[in-house]
């Protein structure tokens, strides 16, 4: 199961958080893991340079992008290797939203299609899409080309 | 969006201004209104739902008329023909999951759109309708989703499928009828279709073995067209090697090839997936370790972390079973340990913990002091464990691992990074001997500056039990009083029964232990004067040096066989119902209710430290011996000799799980049926087990304690006990008929269950008592010393060939499980390729007999081994019996 997606601000501020089969007494206590784990690691990691940790049985496998970190966290199946899957949908659907590793601003600017490419991309804690041509016209309700 | 912006060139400035700055729900809420206006404003409305959409993912949540008001306005906009805003709907019905009264607003507009033309319409509307639906608007789309399963479109098929994973959860019985339309799927040549397919057919039928032999079979063959799937049916594979083992005539494993192929695969993920299952293989050979073990030794120098990470995760794991397979990698695995990730730094030193030699400890830990500074608590406590580990393997280098532990317990650091230090010392006391007196001391030293109370009470209640019995008790009282003196009122208390342990063992103290418990009659606490009072009287405060009665020493150092949950309930009925009388403790119910036993996980059990100490109330052995000794038709067999790990008489997955534990007495054997009722509709009442021992000739049954009842997921306890000839290592096979009432479960919330029911039984697995039931593994700290010290008198030599066998390794496992006896020194680890190998076990023998036993095997090019056994022993019936194990076994 994919646990979770979160995207936070430089600040360690949430823009976007996605819980899968987290029990909602639990979330605030990742959300401030996850924060803290990027507040300690990312600083001058490069784009999309992947990062990975294991608490307990869970992993979390992290990136930053522009402005932006990125966090995905899973267990059982959805292991550091499926997440890092997971998360290089994420990025590469962001930059083709965004057209460049996003701002701030860009990121929020673009929210509602960022939205709609997460939906496609996890639902409800599984992968659905992986490439991000086919998800970038699905988000705009077109079939996909290689149909 | 809410604030206007001005556009400007540089995007620096544009930081500063968020499209949802000062954003508020009740604002948004007011703005959502634009849904309901006649002419729809498409793209205002598609803003209105991105700023619902943010509320919703910072965690912001709608009350129910919020949402419910949300929802309805949301519905209108089916009406517009905007397709960006059309996708942004389907996103906001699944966000806002309206509840099952609401959703029949949205069944038709959904409806409509399933059966569409446009197929993303189709795609969408069934993961809409998947998320929101119930059983039985299931039934009337069902038709719709089989054809969807099968659609041309991938992303039709996808959306259908993944909908399917989701429902089986809610709905099986429906989801399992579109197997056909499924296994088509899996057969689809787009991808993530594939994928998707396999995973749901393969939970369909993942308890039809047969089913996803053959899954797996045909599609090993054929073609897999995404590394995701690939990985699924490596999983899957795994599975089936599992279930059907070695191939016994030809010795090759089957599906061994496909995984090897699999190492060669051009997505690492897939590379991965293999290696970790040839790792996890039962009973894996060197042979097939070796490819998978290269490939994960090529990505400990991969650039990538994550490749870093899960090679030397695997690799960690694999050292647990197969410490010698690892060993090649150790100079990449040294590198890691100055690795930016500390996650991989901490797997990489444990690992290096488990396959280094005795010789590399020293050069390790030096490494490791460095390391320790700049780690989180959460991965110390990973490495202390391992640290606590190797030192039980190496007994003689105790001294430099116990002194690591009290250095980095005098650093800083939390509680559980705390405890898991002082549980290590604590296990490497009782484990080592030549290592209590250090221990202790290094144990007082941690009190005196000590800011956890718990550990201080739990380190004070472990030096009253062992500080006696060291040769200069007195150096500790010190350490002891010091904490009357100056600590909180609990540990005070603490401190004094330990005083009084001291007083108690040793006559010489007393006079002196009197003088310092009689100070403590002024303490401001009542329970610290309370416990000076009682001990003062129990002990003989009048200073006399007399030898304290057995009695008192019963009353000190004895554990309380009374259930605390018992306890606890007997206190409560007492306070609710007052009485003249005062409260007496015989009257608390010594029986242990039905409760979940965790020994399930017995043989990967990690070694307990002050959390269970041997005398405590929660260590496995000591439950086992307070459940049997309150069952009166079983207290006159005397004292419990050993208990085995439970062994399963059903698969796992069946309506009653039953495993049986063998308790060891001198002249009886007690089997404790521990079971588990899985089904919620079924009580069960008057639970037996039918044991017949015609293949076990010399017990015979003496009698039974059946279960009265066994309610659903609680698991209970039924006992059969048989009489053996004492002294002798009787063994035998039993067979097991599970006897019951089953009675329907009216209400599954209450587990309310009708009057009436019917027998009924169930056939559980044979199990035998075996040689090795007799023998408890005991460690010795210095083997030699021991052997020495046992002397020549009782010592028995004799050869064995033991035939050909499939490696020298396999023989040496197989010898010892043969003897149930303790592998010493790390002796159980044979090198690979090595052509002889010594083995040094220990054990105590029924009767409690110590044995040692010295193993010398050797491998012949044709796979023949011989092997020389010397046993020495307390008793020369003792050492034939070992003789006479290993000749029949």
């Amino acid at each position: 199961m994919l646990l979770a997606v979160l995207i936070a601000n430089s600040e360690g501020n949430i823009l976007v958080e996605r819980f899968n089969g987290v029990p909602a007494e639990e979330r605030l206590h990742w959300r401030s893991f996850l924060v803290k784990l990027g507040a300690d690691n990312l600083k001058g990691v490069k784009n999309e340079e992947l990062l990975v940790a294991s608490h307990k049985s869970v992993f979390i496998v992290y990136t930053v992008l522009g402005d932006v970190s990125i966090f995905v966290v899973g267990k059982d199946e959805y292991d550091e290797l499926a997440l890092a899957e997971a998360i290089f949908v994420i990025t590469s659907a962001l930059k083709d939203v965004c057209g460049k590793p996003p701002t701030e601003r860009l990121f929020l600017d673009k929210y509602g299609k960022i939205c709609l490419c997460l939906d496609e991309i996890v639902w409800k804690g599984l992968l659905e899409n992986t490439d991000k041509e086919r998800i970038k016209r699905l988000v705009r309700l077109k079939p996909p080309t290689e149909f | 969006m809410a604030q206007p912006l001005v556009k400007k060139d540089d995007d620096r400035d544009d930081e500063e201004y968020s499209p949802f700055l000062g954003i508020e729900k009740g604002a948004v809420l007011q703005e959502a209104r634009v849904f309901n206006d006649p002419q729809l404003d498409a793209r205002r409305c598609s803003q209105v739902i991105t700023k619902l959409l943010y509320l919703l993912n910072q965690g912001e949540t709608f009350t129910k008329i919020e949402a419910t008001e949300v929802f309805f306005s949301v519905t209108k906009l089916f009406q517009s023909r905007d397709i960006g805003l059309r996708r942004m709907v389907y996103l906001m019905i699944k966000e806002l999951s309206p509840s099952a009264d609401e959703v029949i607003i949205v069944t038709s507009s959904l409806m409509k759109d399933m059966n569409s033309r446009t197929d993303m319409y189709r795609a969408n509307a069934i993961r809409v309708l998947c998320r929101i639906t119930d059983g039985t608007l299931l039934t009337q789309i069902e038709r719709y989703l089989k054809q969807a399963i099968v659609d041309k479109n991938p992303v039709v098929a996808s959306a259908a499928l993944v909908s399917g994973i989701h429902l089986l959860q809610t709905n099986p019985e429906i989801v399992k009828r579109w197997s056909n339309e499924v296994q088509e799927a899996v057969q689809s040549r787009a991808a993530l279709v594939q994928f998707h397919a396999l995973a749901l057919l393969h939970q369909i039928r993942q308890n039809d073995r047969l089913a996803v032999s053959k899954l797996v079979t045909s599609l090993t063959k054929g073609t897999v067209r995404s590394p995701l799937a690939q990985c699924l049916l490596i999983r899957y594979t795994s599975q089936v090697i599992r279930e059907s083992g070695v191939n016994t005539q030809t010795g090759d494993r089957p599906f061994y090839d496909y995984l090897e192929g699999c190492l060669r695969h051009k997505a690492e993920m897939v590379i991965f997936e293999a290696a970790r299952a040839i790792t996890v293989l039962s009973g894996v050979t060197t042979r097939e370790l070796t490819p998978a073990i290269t490939v994960l030794q090529l990505f400990l120098s991969s650039s990538k972390p994550v490749l870093r990470f899960a090679a030397v995760r695997t690799l960690n794991k694999v050292a647990m079973t197969h410490p010698m397979a690892v060993t090649n990698c150790n100079i990449d695995m040294e590198s890691l340990i100055s690795d930016q990730n500390r996650s991989i730094a901490t797997l990489a030193i444990t690992t290096l913990l488990k396959t280094g030699n005795e010789s590399s400890v020293d050069r390790l830990m030096k490494q490791i002091t460095n390391f320790m500074s700049d780690i989180a608590d959460e991965f110390k406590i990973v490495v202390v464990d391992a640290i606590r580990s190797l030192c039980l393997k190496f007994p003689l280098k105790y001294r430099s691992l116990m002194n690591f532990l009290s250095n980095i317990l005098r650093e800083e650091g939390g509680f559980e990074y705390k405890k898991a230090i002082v549980d290590s010392i604590v296990i490497l006391i009782r484990d080592i001997p030549d290592a209590k007196e250090s221990g202790l001391l290094h144990l007082c030293e941690f009190i005196e500056d000590c800011e956890f109370t718990y550990l201080s009470t739990q380190i004070l209640h472990f030096l009253g039990n062992e500080g006696p019995k060291t040769s200069d008790p007195s150096k500790y009282i010190r350490y002891i009083y010091n904490r009357v003196i100056l600590e909180n009122a609990t540990v005070r208390a603490s401190a004094v029964s330990t005083l009084a342990k001291f007083g108690a063992m040793i006559d010489s103290l007393k006079p002196r232990i009197f003088i310092l418990l009689r100070r403590c009659l002024f303490d401001n606490d009542d329970e610290v004067r309370d416990r000076a009072t009682l001990y003062l009287n129990t002990l003989g405060g009048d200073g006399s040096v007399v030898e304290t009665d057995k009695d008192v020493k019963e009353f000190l150092f004895g554990s309380l066989d009374i259930p605390l949950t018992n306890m606890e309930t007997s206190l409560k009925n007492y306070i609710q119902n007052p009485s003249e009388e005062p409260f007496d403790i015989n009257s608390v119910p010594k029986e242990v209710k039905s409760q979940p036993l965790v020994e399930k996980k017995a043989p990967g059990k990690k070694p307990t430290g002050l959390g269970a100490p041997p005398t405590g109330p929660t260590s496995t052995a000591d439950t086992y011996e307070r459940i049997l000794s309150s069952i009166p038709e079983f207290t006159s067999f005397g004292k419990l000799f050993k208990s085995s790990a439970p062994v399963e008489l059903t698969e796992a997955e069946t309506e009653y799980a039953v495993n049986v534990v063998k308790h060891i007495f001198d002249r009886h054997v007690v089997f404790q049926y521990n079971c588990t009722n899985t089904i919620p509709e079924q009580l069960l009442e008057n639970v037996f087990v039918i044991v017949d021992a015609s293949e076990a000739e010399e017990f015979s049954e003496v009698g039974s304690k059946p279960l009265k009842s066994l309610p659903y997921d609680t698991p209970g306890q039924t006992f059969v006990a048989f009489e053996k000839p004492e002294g002798v290592p009787a063994v035998g096979k039993f067979s097991n008929m599970l006897r019951f009432t089953v009675k329907e479960v009216v209400d599954t919330s209450t587990g309310e269950a009708e009057d009436d029911g019917v027998e009924d039984e169930y056939q559980l697995e044979d199990f035998e008592v075996v040689a090795a039931d007799y023998m408890v593994k005991v460690g010795v700290s210095n083997f030699r010393n021991a052997w020495e010290s046992m002397g020549p008198d009782f010592e028995r030599i004799d050869e064995y060939g033991l035939g050909p066998r499939e490696s020298l390794a396999e023989a040496v496992s197989t010898v010892i499980n043969l003897l149930g006896m303790q592998p010493c020194e790390g002796t159980e680890v044979v090198p690979s390729n090595s052509r002889s190998h010594s083995c040094l076990l220990s054990g105590l023998y029924i009767g409690n007999m110590k044995v040692l036993v010295r193993l010398s095997f050797g491998i012949d090019a044709s796979k023949e081994v011989a092997m020389k056994l010397a046993v020495r022993s307390e008793d020369e019936n003792v050492s034939d019996t070992i003789h006479d194990i290993v000749a029949s076994g």
